[in-house]
């Protein structure tokens, strides 16, 4: 097996935490997708999913859930119990970037608390396009468009009513 | 419930009014025009044309004493009677109701959009009741590109105004009975969450005041259905808007005052800048959909007419309160976009001739229908008046006995016609003078119209502007009407520019027919003798010069060359309301990036990615339902195998409804931007 020694910059993560190159790959991608592009941040976010992992991210999928959790349960720390839920990833990561998280480099995310004033602007960007649904149905009307012609089909016992119920 | 009156007692003495002397005054012009014509015997051709005649007259009746009854009620001050207003004290309570304000819109320019939605929102926080308001913006948008911008849009705005939880976004994916179904289709989502709901266009503003006004007068009276604020056209910059704008600002107050003033609770609903109570809406006014064909089956087009009268038939009034003010929209910026949208509505008011007779509605909710009709009928009614008027007179010189002329109790009677035609001008000129006598009079109004020199001016130029484009857009809705009852297509492939100049060729060739029935006319005229192209040429002047009178109008640099010089200007212009103003900085401020492409933006940005993926999410099962299976194979093969091929429209659509191709189009560009 392919390995190599990732060093990292955040004193909170141990420097000998090392991935295989795929699941670091894999690791890269998804960070991307939060905006880090910087090559120290993406070594430094590889290091903190993986720090405590034995397994050194063996299998791409299995690091990418790895920090996949890593990050829902930062987000669900910053947003608070208001966004909790199964989009939270995907929310918390548009309300990620919408605020130029990445900029403020790995530390934002490796330091133990996020500081207060870009909690406060991620909590506003969180996306909420809709809020929960109180179902209700729409009855369609009945209109009798010729009353009179309506009367001579019943005297007649003709043809159904003159307006169709389309659902 | 049946439908009952809930008007005040004084509703029957203004309506015998209003209906009693438009009756009266049809009657009598028609018998004069009859004895007009009978001087030498009636002809065939001369029945019809009276028959045709106390038709248009009686529609001009109507108008004219409709404006009276307007002009009274707004000179005379006292507020429609019916409805109970707050007083001082309720006024400073706080709201107990909840109110969604709503905007439909369908590929529309996010940028003017999302700036009437904060203009509005920011107008309400001012008044201390944002609480009571939530926001909506129901996207029925096909177009990918239009699609990720609003997504952008609507982002940005939260963040802006920290509208988060109370600015909602909500793109349907199929269009299921258009603004109606997207209406219909929040009603069954989110609906009872409030207890009313007011209706926007995309281009409709409202200022906060309104909506508090609005939210508070339907708590108070419990049985009022819908609450009409008819809106001011404002905001656009060409000749032909800005005519559009001054007729609106001048005499719209005298019509609107006068529908109100005799239809009282029996209103009608114009689909936007309006208040619903919802649960009323909800269990009333599910639209049927119409046995038979288009035109006058399947889908109603024109929901608000049928949605007005199922909720007075449920026993809810509808109002139409002109004293509400603070509500806005922009007017077409020129006549062929004019004509574009009264194609639109005219299919849509004509389908209502099939629900004029249905069992159970108001008698007031059938006249509307009529009257929605006959807005767009009486355009081919004056036409065949005026062809009928031609073919009389032929049939007079050819096939009548010349030497009867000269009997003096046969001769035709020149000072009657002229005295005819001079009432018929004076009952359509009336509103106008009405309303600049009001716009006169009232403190401070004609200074902010550029004084009384201008103002007085302006409506003279107006009248003459609107005297020559009446006959294109009777031959505009002649042919939409024509064509409607026919059932062939009026094809109409010209697209609406934002106050963009109109190219002479395009102008060349909507009007050409107009201009060829304006020669027509003439000969036939010429035909019959020189004093007949006299009485033509009112008509036969704005069909000649169609061509530069829409082109010209058309121009921007001429409304504003219009403003400089104090003409058509509204007080909204020279002393804007707050609302308005802020709209319009924030459509400065706030520019909305163009989507050159919706699909390449998602892959290649990742904010946009990432915010487009978290609304998705955000309706799971949302792909699976809607995607077509062929056009998300072919996007998934053109964006994941390499091809350079583009997408089309429909596989964008796909792509973009779906998560897993999304990720792995972007992880894939990732990746090779990295290799």
């Amino acid at each position: 097996m392919d390995s190599v020694t990732t060093l990292t910059a955040c004193p909170s993560v141990p420097s000998t935490v090392w991935a295989v190159p795929r699941s670091r790959a894999a690791l890269d991608t998804f960070f991307r997708g939060f905006g880090f592009s910087d090559e120290t941040d993406l070594s430094a976010l590889a290091a903190w999913v993986l720090d405590g992992y034995s397994a050194h991210g063996g299998q791409p999928q299995a690091a990418v859930a790895l920090a996949r959790a890593r990050m829902e349960t930062w987000l669900s720390s910053v947003l608070g119990l208001e966004h909790a839920g199964p989009g939270l990833l995907a929310r918390g990561r548009a309300a990620f970037v919408l605020c130029d998280g990445a900029s403020r480099g790995a530390r934002l995310l490796t330091r133990p608390a996020a500081p207060e004033d870009f909690v406060r602007a991620v909590r506003a960007a969180v996306p909420v396009p809709a809020p929960a649904q109180v179902s209700a149905v729409m009855p369609e009307q009945q209109l009798v468009l010729w009353p009179f012609g309506e009367l001579l089909r019943r005297w007649w016992r003709g043809a159904s009513p003159d307006v169709s119920i389309s659902r | 419930m049946e439908a009952h009156s809930f008007s005040p007692e004084s509703a029957g003495f203004r309506r015998a009014g209003v209906l009693g002397l438009a009756a009266v005054t049809t009657v009598v012009g028609t018998l004069e025009m009859h004895r007009l014509l009978s001087a030498q015997g009636t002809s065939a051709p001369e029945v019809v044309l009276v028959f045709l005649f106390a038709l248009c007259f009686g529609w001009i009746a109507l108008s004219f004493w409709t404006a009276i009854a307007g002009f009274l009620q707004l000179a005379l001050g006292p507020r429609l009677p019916g409805l109970r207003y707050p007083s001082v004290d309720e006024e400073a309570v706080p709201l107990a109701s909840r109110t969604s304000v709503v905007m439909p819109i369908h590929n529309e320019d996010p940028a003017s959009v999302f700036a009437n939605v904060q203009a509005t929102y920011e107008s309400v926080a001012a008044t201390g009741h944002l609480d009571a308001f939530d926001f909506y913006v129901l996207s029925d948008s096909t177009r990918a590109e239009a699609w990720v911008a609003e997504e952008l849009a609507w982002s940005d705005l939260c963040r802006r105004v920290g509208g988060q939880g109370r600015i909602f976004y909500r793109r349907r994916t199929d269009n299921t009975g258009k603004k109606a179904g997207n209406l219909g289709d929040f009603c069954e989502r989110w609906g009872r969450r409030y207890d009313f709901t007011v209706v926007l266009d995309a281009d409709s503003l409202m200022d906060g005041r309104t909506l508090v006004t609005m939210a508070r007068l339907m708590e108070l009276n419990p049985r009022a259905g819908i609450l009409q604020a008819p809106p001011l056209n404002v905001g656009r910059t060409t000749l032909f808007a800005r005519l559009q704008q001054f007729a609106g600002r001048v005499y719209g107050p005298i019509v609107a005052a006068g529908a109100a003033a005799w239809q009282l609770g029996e209103s009608n609903y114009w689909g936007h800048n309006a208040i619903i109570r919802t649960e009323a809406f909800i269990n009333h006014c599910g639209l049927p959909v119409l046995p038979g064909k288009q035109p006058f089956g399947g889908h109603i087009l024109s929901h608000d007419f049928v949605e007005a009268a199922l909720m007075r038939r449920a026993g809810y009034t509808v109002w139409l309160v002109p004293e509400l003010g603070g509500s806005y929209e922009q007017p077409p910026p020129n006549l062929l976009a004019y004509a574009q949208r009264d194609r639109r509505w005219c299919q849509g008011n004509l389908q209502h001739l099939s629900l004029v007779m249905a069992g159970g509605l108001h008698p007031f909710s059938r006249g509307h229908f009529l009257m929605g009709v006959m807005s767009y009928v009486a355009s081919p009614l004056w036409l065949l008046f005026l062809l009928s008027g031609l073919v009389a007179a032929l049939h007079d010189r050819f096939f009548l006995d010349v030497h009867s002329l000269d009997t003096a109790s046969l001769a035709f009677d020149a000072p009657g016609s002229l005295r005819l035609f001079a009432v018929s001008m004076g009952m359509l000129l009336t509103p106008k003078l009405l309303g600049l006598t009001l716009a006169l009079v009232r403190p401070g109004e004609a200074a902010k119209m550029g004084g009384r020199v201008r103002l007085t001016l302006s409506v003279l130029l107006e009248s003459v502007l609107a005297s020559l484009l009446a006959p294109v857009m009777m031959l505009f809705q002649s042919h939409f009407v024509f064509g409607t009852i026919l059932g062939y297509r009026v094809n109409w492939s010209s697209q609406q520019r934002e106050d963009a100049d109109l190219p002479w060729a395009e102008g060349a060739r909507r009007h050409a027919a107009h201009m060829a029935a304006g020669v027509g006319l003439v000969a036939a005229a010429a035909l019959v003798n020189a004093a007949m192209v006299a009485w033509l040429i009112p008509v036969v002047a704005g069909l000649l010069l169609s061509v530069p009178l829409t082109v010209l109008t058309a121009r921007s640099s001429l409304g504003q060359w219009a403003a400089r010089r104090g003409l058509f200007l509204l007080p909204e212009e020279t002393e804007p309301p707050e609302v308005l103003e802020r709209a319009q900085s924030i459509t400065e401020e706030h520019a909305v990036e163009p989507v050159s492409d919706a699909v390449e933006r998602v892959l290649t940005d990742a904010k946009t990615h990432a915010l487009h993926l978290a609304l998705l999410e955000s309706q799971p099962g949302l792909a699976e339902s809607t995607s077509t299976p062929a056009a998300l194979e072919g996007a998934r093969r053109k964006l994941l195998g390499g091809s350079a091929e583009p997408l089309s429209a429909q596989e964008k659509v796909a792509a973009l409804l779906d998560v897993g191709t999304l990720s792995e189009a972007r992880e894939q560009r990732l990746t090779r931007a990295l290799s």
